[in-house]
């Protein structure tokens, strides 16, 4: 027969770098570290030699990874999606803002102590319908924000729609940058070996799979998605809380839908099946979306056009079409 | 009935890669009209891949599996289906053109009331057909008039199988896929079922190619089968042929 066949195959450095032959050399050890080693520098140069404009969009951009890898870990390893991610974002953010206000702690308290007990807050806001699956948990995420939102506007809580003002800043525009490139870079590395190496990790990924399995196995489903939502809400409060730092005032604002939205397109864009894809996604879409600022109203056009054709014909992603390119090559052969 | 030398499908060629794996080999049959074409083979022989490949399934499969990056599927070969290339045809287009599959393991909409699973596969029929077909199917299997009210994911495995192949049948199929319609059934609803399937070829003369891994229950219905190995097809014959064949019997007939 004259018919031919794209063929894929591994290449043979990945090939021997999946095995103990890894440690024979430079080169194969440079072929396993050698795109998160481009990931990191490429981040931590950026500050660097970016104008100081680019520099707060940076900084922005680096709250939205955070944010996506957040949502990312929770929709693509566990199975919860969370429609709320605003929600974590809001409650880290007043946590932190009303400790500053009230108490006086400097931000290096706040940040952390927002980070865990609104962790725990969220956790035990979610709780109820953890055992739920399907589109329960989306619902439930979704509604909260919004709810607490009118329930600040309606009480006059927190400062009501005025929001808490002259908060603690960050001491300057470097803290500001690298605080939050190096925690996303630790958040990812972090769960990037969670949901590979550790069992807790495979305990997710069977939960997403098939929770009637893990009951089975006598584990208690509940209690792992609780600790995967506390794990995520842990991100998304610290998220919440150094942005109301980064700009010494905190908001009704932080319960938008922005941030319960652009994670999710970002996960799209950057691909669903690791845990770097949305961080690479989030880090592509909004300086996309801001150089296009120029454009008006028709930027977010060409933005949801860029969603549409993802969700469409790229349902792989960014970084899963790229992994691929590196890790195969792609060949003719007769059949 | 119809000679022997008609056919409605015929293979030819057939080759399936998923990525670097062949899953169908060069596979060639024909399916003779009015008859039942039994395909025997082992767990990943290739019998599911080559029913996906026929109603066309494997397009579906192809492209979904083409967007998220999975494996590449590549498919060679023809598919001719009353004299006509169907090879690149859409699942759809095949189904209007008379292929209708039954799923393997069933695939109800569990949630429906068996009556309506039943309506649902008589989307293609018009409503003289539909009524007549329904009636057909209550009296091949007489116990579905009594649950046919009742939710399909709490009936039994047999009730549920029924319900499948009623529900092709209200496709108003000229070409009925089974794959592995025995699945997990006790002996007496095996039985039970080979002969329904058989009534069904005499009674309407649809042509029927069923897929099976143990070919002991279906082996007095079919007119003609193949034996399916590594995705090659190493024996063909009439049901008596592959009876005589030592090796195919211990292998797949549990003799």
């Amino acid at each position: 027969m004259q018919e031919r066949r794209r063929e894929r195959l591994d290449r043979g450095v990945k090939v021997r770098s999946d095995t103990i032959y890894a440690v024979s050399s430079a080169k194969e050890i440079l072929f396993l570290v050698g795109p998160g080693l481009a990931l990191v520098t490429v981040l931590l140069i950026l500050p660097l030699i970016l104008p100081p404009y680019w520099q707060k969009v940076l900084t922005i951009a680096g709250v939205y990874a955070l944010l996506a890898v957040s949502f990312g870990f929770l929709a693509n390893f566990v199975g919860l999606v969370n429609l709320g991610g605003a929600m974590f974002v809001g409650v880290g953010g007043y946590i932190s803002g009303v400790l500053n206000s009230t108490l006086g702690l400097p931000p290096l308290l706040t940040i952390p102590i927002a980070s865990v007990t609104g962790a725990l807050l969220c956790t035990l806001l979610l709780l109820p319908c953890l055992p739920l699956r399907g589109v329960y948990f989306a619902v439930v995420s979704f509604i909260y924000p919004l709810a607490t939102v009118m329930i600040i506007s309606a009480t006059g809580v927190w400062g009501g729609t005025d929001g808490i003002a002259g908060l603690n800043v960050l001491p300057n525009v470097w803290v500001n940058q690298y605080v939050i490139i190096l925690v996303v870079l630790a958040c990812m590395f972090a769960l990037t070996r969670l949901v590979n190496h550790a069992d807790i990790g495979l305990v997710f990924r069977g939960v997403k799979d098939n929770e009637l399995a893990i009951r089975a196995s006598a584990l208690n489903v509940t209690w792992y998605k609780a600790q995967a939502v506390f794990i995520s809400a842990a991100m998304g409060c610290f998220g919440g809380a150094y942005l109301t730092h980064l700009y010494g005032w905190v908001g009704m604002s932080l319960f938008a839908m922005d941030f319960s939205i652009l994670p999710l397109a970002a996960t799209v864009v950057g691909g669903t099946s690791t845990i770097y894809g949305p961080l690479v996604g989030a880090f592509l879409l909004v300086p996309i979306s801001e150089s296009l600022r120029s454009f008006g109203t028709l930027r977010i056009v060409f933005y949801s056009v860029v969603m549409v054709f993802c969700v469409v014909f790229w349902t792989e992603g960014i970084m899963n079409y790229l992994r691929r390119r590196y890790e195969q090559f792609e060949r003719w052969v007769r059949v | 009935m119809s000679s022997n030398d008609d056919w409605v499908l015929e293979v030819r060629d057939l080759m399936v890669f998923y990525e670097n794996a062949l899953a169908v080999n060069n596979i060639s049959l024909k399916c003779r009209t009015g008859q039942i074409t039994g395909i025997f083979g082992a767990n990943s022989a290739g019998k599911s891949t080559l029913m996906h490949t026929i109603s066309g399934v494997m397009l579906d499969i192809k492209k979904k599996e083409a967007m998220t990056g999975g494996e590449r599927i590549t498919l060679f070969g023809a598919i001719n289906f009353n004299e006509e290339d169907i090879q690149n045809l859409q699942p759809h287009k095949r189904a209007r053109k008379g292929i209708v599959l039954c799923p393997e393991r069933r695939q109800l909409f569990t949630e429906s009331s068996a009556l309506e699973n039943l309506k649902i596969g008589g989307y293609l029929a018009d409503k003289a057909q539909a009524k007549k077909t329904l009636a057909y199917i209550f009296q091949l299997f007489p116990e579905l008039q009594k649950l046919k009210n009742r939710e399909a994911g709490f009936l039994s495995g047999g009730e549920q199988q029924m319900i499948a192949i009623g529900r092709a049948l209200m496709a108003q199929p000229k070409m009925l896929l089974l794959d592995e319609p025995l699945l997990g059934l006790a002996p007496s609803i095996e039985t039970r079922l080979a002969k329904a399937i058989n009534e069904i070829k005499q009674q309407t003369g649809i042509t029927i190619l069923l897929g099976e891994q143990y070919a002991r229950p279906v082996l007095p219905i079919i007119d003609y089968g193949y034996v399916l190995e590594n995705g090659s097809i190493v024996m063909e014959g009439t049901a008596e042929d592959l009876m005589n064949n030592p090796d195919v019997l211990s292998a797949y007939f549990g003799m």
